[in-house]
């Protein structure tokens, strides 16, 4: 033990090489996991940005730009619950943070919107870590009666304060401006008239799609996002690999508040009124059900799970009177056969399952010393395709 | 003064009563009920449909209440059972969100089949308790509140004594304990757990009839604000601890109650959840949870 | 590898080929081809936002009644230009999100007219839609000042605003001699304002308002109301939210040793109000209401209607959701057609047009003149509200 101890301390620690060469993973839009999801990206994107195109009318353009808010909000929550791994009731209350202060900002103040953002943005990174500080102590149920409380302590004070309108709320609230044109103008182009809400619509889809989707998943992808899982999955084992779990969490927050903030931006504009009845302990309720449903940390479940969740009641809308027991009862259902959402961040492609690729046989070059082979007992089982799951 | 430490406890009474349930059920299988809240409306519907097919209505009979609160008792159990075994069990293995959120689905369930049933509009409860009032110690006290406060300590403490005394609440708190380890020493693990479904509903359900009858009015979304005060009331007391939902009941009760007086009654709620944000940043536990390693 | 991302290009190229056959095929709805627009032949529709799920959802479908009563009769009648009317109603769940779409929808469906609107919060948001769409709103429920304050051509109010209620629960308040008085608001907008209009009004006109208290809807528990009401003893409280709280907390309070007068506004005078109070805790309640079916001679017929319509008895804004589209509808006919300057001119021209409330004439702002308000008293026999005072003398 001694002689081993010696020679570590001389030879400097480096990782392993690699026990055989891997093979590179495979590209193709359906012969791989990640072409399949590229391909299924750009074809989505393709059909928000026709869908104008194909119905303008303004019904379906108003539940398209809140079905599209939705996701915003919802990618941000999937980075709080999905990848971090911390219970959020009041998610909410980042989104009515982010409509109010938009809200009051334009109207009282009379600022143009992009300026509003700016404050919107520092208002929720603030509201994140006033938050994020004192729940970083707690674990899950009590996380969750915390974050609950922040949530209907910010409805509240909306409702009974002045500056935020009372119950009425705010109203008046403007579009997004650029100097002298506003959203409200509309344009034209190529003969075609764009009005309003099928500019904002485009608007609001390319805020989503950039920020909101490639955002999360990327930041998910990297340093950060590899910590927030660890933190995940056992947050004491993460702190003894050297992840400051401090920092980690209230990143998650700060991130997902601000990605709520900005939704909550987006729908003030969209609604052009907001009123302390929208931020009630249901929503919050409703949009974690979004993330779960669709699969916790999985970027094309989330989505799946906000549109479900935005567009259900909008679809049962003949039903009024049955909606809310059709979509508790439809809940049940899904959970009951798809308890790791419709969409699991883990999910294989079906035809994909089988073939994972088998490493090559050993040949003298990449043999093993024997006494690791004795250890391991066998061949070694990579799993070279776990990196690629996205 | 005292009158608000008096209301408080009235109050805190039906928290403590329905965050019994939330405690048993999370003590045992890790999972917040959130279904549990409509329940108690449940057992108010389940007493207002009975008495209005007899025909009865203004009633102040104090045994006519208890007949129908064991009836209520009984049916909301058996149905607290029944959703146990349809929408909890076959996800026992899965993740805790997954059944989180299919007990959020059971709440609509719940709340909008009432409402198909019995319509949207509030109900007047057919039993009223005989309410009038006489001063005692600076405090004005009903008959109705003391009747009430008697029938929930009594409930209390019948259930103190199934948890503490019986073959059955040993196999409770084993399960509690170590699931796995109930079953090897031959706990039959889903018959108590139904058990203990079937008490927490009960006691709920209880709750609901005590409340038609006090308050007098039921209506389908009733169960929506209690459950989350008493989960509340759970948690200040250490989700998991008994005689926690107990105290934390009655304590969340007064703190409103003194919340109201001193800030105005909108203000209540904020001054409520700021108290339990406060309390638990320094206390994470609540006042008599155990610290557990637990993952999601 | 090649072949993988020649397949991409492939289901690329098939999705724009797609999208571009979507752009020019030009679906009627789309950007490219026309907009849908209100076509001159079949029933004029008209359309309503109302509470059909959440908290406040019993409303939703006494105004749903009532105003398919008013067209069911004015269709019975001939209808309007000749035209039957169609209702077509959404929900709105008193939720500002809810209420867009369901705004956007009534538009796209090619309403011509709107006579919804409950909740303030769930309203303001809809205007600007219906303004820019060119259709008329007659409000039937919600009174919010600030849904007039912005001055938007097409919006009618015709529920009393909160102001003239305010000066009839005053005017009452004095009328029995109190001195002072208090008021409970339930945090929801109408209350809220409601309240807010009666202490300025009331301490204008020399009354002390010794509490003003705001509880929590959806609860059951007011004793901390109750408590207050018993220790300050107002000669009058005023309570200005729905009966499902109103009844309780005037039984509460009477449990706690409240002696005074208990007087309710229009949206908890109900019968549900004394069965929730219940027997022996209405003598003190009094209510500041318009004239209701049952207080207007020869309005038994269109309680029976409503009833045979509906299978329940008429409730809350049952009658101004009513009259909201007999309004409409009269301003549709004077004005020859629905086009929207001629259809805001015809509710400006209406004169005396006869209503629930009273005769109907829109002021300058688009509110009532008159509000209308009388006081009402629950008859204990029947546990619905009576009328007690005109308030006239």
């Amino acid at each position: 033990m001694r002689d081993l101890d010696l020679a570590l301390k001389h030879v400097p620690l480096r990782a392993p090489a690699p026990l055989f060469e891997r093979p590179q993973p495979p590209k193709g839009v359906f012969t791989s996991q990640r072409g399949f999801m590229r391909a299924l990206g750009l074809l989505a994107v393709l059909l928000v940005a026709v869908l104008p195109f194909m119905d303008a009318s303004r019904y379906t353009m108003s539940i398209a730009t809140s079905a599209l808010i939705y996701v915003m909000l919802c990618m941000g929550l999937n980075v709080v619950v999905g990848y971090a791994g911390l219970l959020d009731l009041g998610y909410i209350a980042f989104f009515a943070v982010g409509a109010y202060v938009s809200g009051i900002f334009t109207t009282v103040l009379g600022w143009p919107m992009w300026a509003a953002l700016i404050a919107t943005i520092i208002a929720c990174i603030t509201a994140g870590i006033i938050i994020g500080a004192p729940t970083l102590r707690l674990r899950s149920d009590y996380l969750a009666i915390v974050t609950l409380g922040f949530g209907e302590i910010i409805r509240i004070t909306a409702n009974n304060l002045k500056i935020t309108g009372g119950p009425s709320g705010i109203h008046g609230i403007p579009s997004w401006s650029f100097g002298p044109w506003s959203f409200d103008d509309g344009f034209s182009l190529l003969g075609i008239d764009f009005p309003e809400r099928v500019v904002f619509y485009y608007f609001v889809a390319l805020v989503v799609i950039v920020v909101g989707v490639i955002g999360a998943g990327r930041l998910a992808k990297g340093r950060l996002g590899r910590a927030w899982k660890a933190v995940r999955d056992d947050e004491d084992a993460a702190e003894a690999m050297g992840i400051n779990t401090y920092i980690a969490k209230i990143s998650a927050y700060i991130i997902g508040a601000v990605w709520a903030g900005m939704a909550g931006q987006l729908m003030a504009t969209h609604l052009s009124a907001i009123s302390p009845n929208s931020f009630q302990f249901l929503y919050s309720a409703l949009i974690l059900m979004a993330v779960v449903l669709g699969g916790m940390g999985s970027t094309p479940g989330v989505i799946i799970g906000a549109l479900f969740v935005s567009l259900a009641p909008e679809l049962l809308r003949d039903f009024a009177e049955w909606r809310y027991l059709i979509f508790g009862v439809l809940l049940v259902v899904v959970m009951l056969f798809r308890p790791s959402g419709l969409w699991p961040a883990t999910a294989v492609l079906p035809w994909l399952r089988r073939s994972r690729p088998t490493p090559p046989a050993f040949t003298e070059a990449t043999a093993v010393p024997a006494s690791i082979m004795e250890s391991v007992d066998g061949t070694p089982t990579t799993d070279a395709h776990e990196g690629d799951r996205a | 003064m005292m009158q608000l430490i008096w209301n408080g406890l009235i109050v805190g009474s039906f928290y403590a009563l329905v965050a019994l349930g939330y405690s048993m059920v999370y003590g045992i299988i890790k999972l917040l009920n959130f279904a549990h809240g409509d329940i108690y409306m449940l057992g108010a519907f389940v007493g207002f449909f009975t008495l209005s097919a007899f025909g009865i209505s203004n009633e102040t009979s104090i045994p006519l209440l208890l007949v129908v609160l064991l009836l209520s008792m009984v049916t909301t159990g058996l149905i607290g059972v029944g959703i146990e075994r349809i929408a909890y069990r076959p996800l026992r293995r899965s993740p805790r969100l997954a059944v989180l959120i299919t007990a959020i689905g059971v709440s609509f369930t719940l709340e909008y089949g009432v409402r198909q049933i019995f319509g949207p509009n509030p109900e007047a409860f057919p039993i009223r308790l005989e309410s009038s009032g006489f001063d005692v110690l600076g405090m004005r006290v009903t008959a109705s509140q003391i009747v009430l406060v008697v029938i929930a300590a009594v409930l209390m403490l019948v259930l103190a004594h199934i948890v503490e005394r019986t073959r059955q609440g040993r196999a409770m708190r084993a399960i509690a304990l170590d699931p796995t380890g109930a079953q090897l020493m031959g706990v039959n693990v889903d018959r108590v757990i139904a058990m203990v479904f079937f008490i927490g509903s009960a006691l709920a359900g209880a709750a609901g009839v005590m409340a038609g009858a006090y308050y007098g009015s039921i209506d389908f979304l009733m169960g929506f604000i209690i459950g989350l005060k008493a989960f509340t009331a759970a948690v200040i007391g250490g989700i998991g601890n008994l005689y926690g939902a107990m105290l934390g009941g009655v304590l969340l009760g007064m703190l409103e109650s003194f919340g109201s007086a001193w800030f105005g009654g909108e203000w209540r709620d904020v001054f409520a959840f700021g108290f339990l944000i406060l309390f638990l940043t320094l206390k994470p536990t609540g006042l008599l949870g155990a610290r557990v390693v637990e993952r999601m | 590898m090649q072949f993988g991302s020649r397949r991409r290009k492939r289901l690329l190229h098939v999705a724009v080929a797609a999208g571009v056959l979507a752009l020019t095929a030009g679906c009627s709805s789309g950007l490219a081809g026309g907009g849908s627009e209100a076509t001159d032949d079949g029933p004029i529709k008209i359309g309503m936002l109302a509470p059909f799920s959440g908290s406040e959802s019993a409303f939703g479908v006494y105004m749903q009644n009532g105003a398919q009563l008013a067209v069911n009769e004015i269709n019975a009648a001939g209808g309007v230009l000749g035209r039957d009317l169609e209702l077509l109603v959404e929900d709105d769940a008193c939720d500002a999100t809810t209420a867009v779409s369901g705004a956007n929808k009534l538009v796209t469906d090619g309403i011509v007219a709107s006579v919804g609107g409950y909740c303030s919060g769930a309203t303001l948001p809809t205007l600007p839609i219906f303004d820019e769409a060119g259709i008329p709103m007659v409000i039937p429920a919600a009174n919010s000042n600030e849904l007039v304050d912005q001055g938007l051509p097409g919006v009618f109010l015709i529920n009393g605003t909160g102001d003239q209620q305010a000066e009839a629960a005053v005017t009452y308040a004095k009328q029995i001699g109190a001195t002072n008085v208090a008021v409970v608001d339930d945090a929801t907008s109408y209350s809220a304002d409601l309240a807010e209009a009666f202490t300025e009004q009331a301490t204008a006109a020399g009354l002390e308002v010794v509490a003003h208290e705001t509880i929590t809807p959806g609860e059951n528990d007011y004793s901390a109301v109750a408590t207050t009401l018993a220790s300050q003893q107002p000669a009058l409280v005023y309570w200005t939210g729905y009966y499902q709280e109103g009844g309780l907390i005037a039984r509460q309070s009477q449990d706690a040793g409240f002696q005074g007068v208990f007087l309710v506004a229009d949206g908890s005078v109900d019968a549900k109000f004394a069965e929730i109070a219940g027997e022996g805790y209405i003598d003190n309640v009094v209510g500041t209401f318009t004239q209701t079916p049952d207080m207007i001679e020869g309005a038994d017929q269109w309680i029976a209607d409503y009833e045979e319509l509906a299978g329940d008895p008429p409730g809350p804004y049952s009658t101004q959701a009513y009259d909201a589209v007999r309004v409409m509808a009269q301003a549709i006919e004077d004005a020859g057609d629905t086009e929207f300057d001629n259809v805001v001119a015809g509710l400006e021209g209406l004169k005396d047009f006869d209503t629930f409330a009273g005769p109907l004439t829109f002021t300058d702002t688009h509110t009532l003149s008159g509000g209308g308000f009388v006081i009402v008293a629950i008859d204990p026999a029947t546990g619905a509200f009576v009328l007690e005072d005109d308030l006239q003398g």
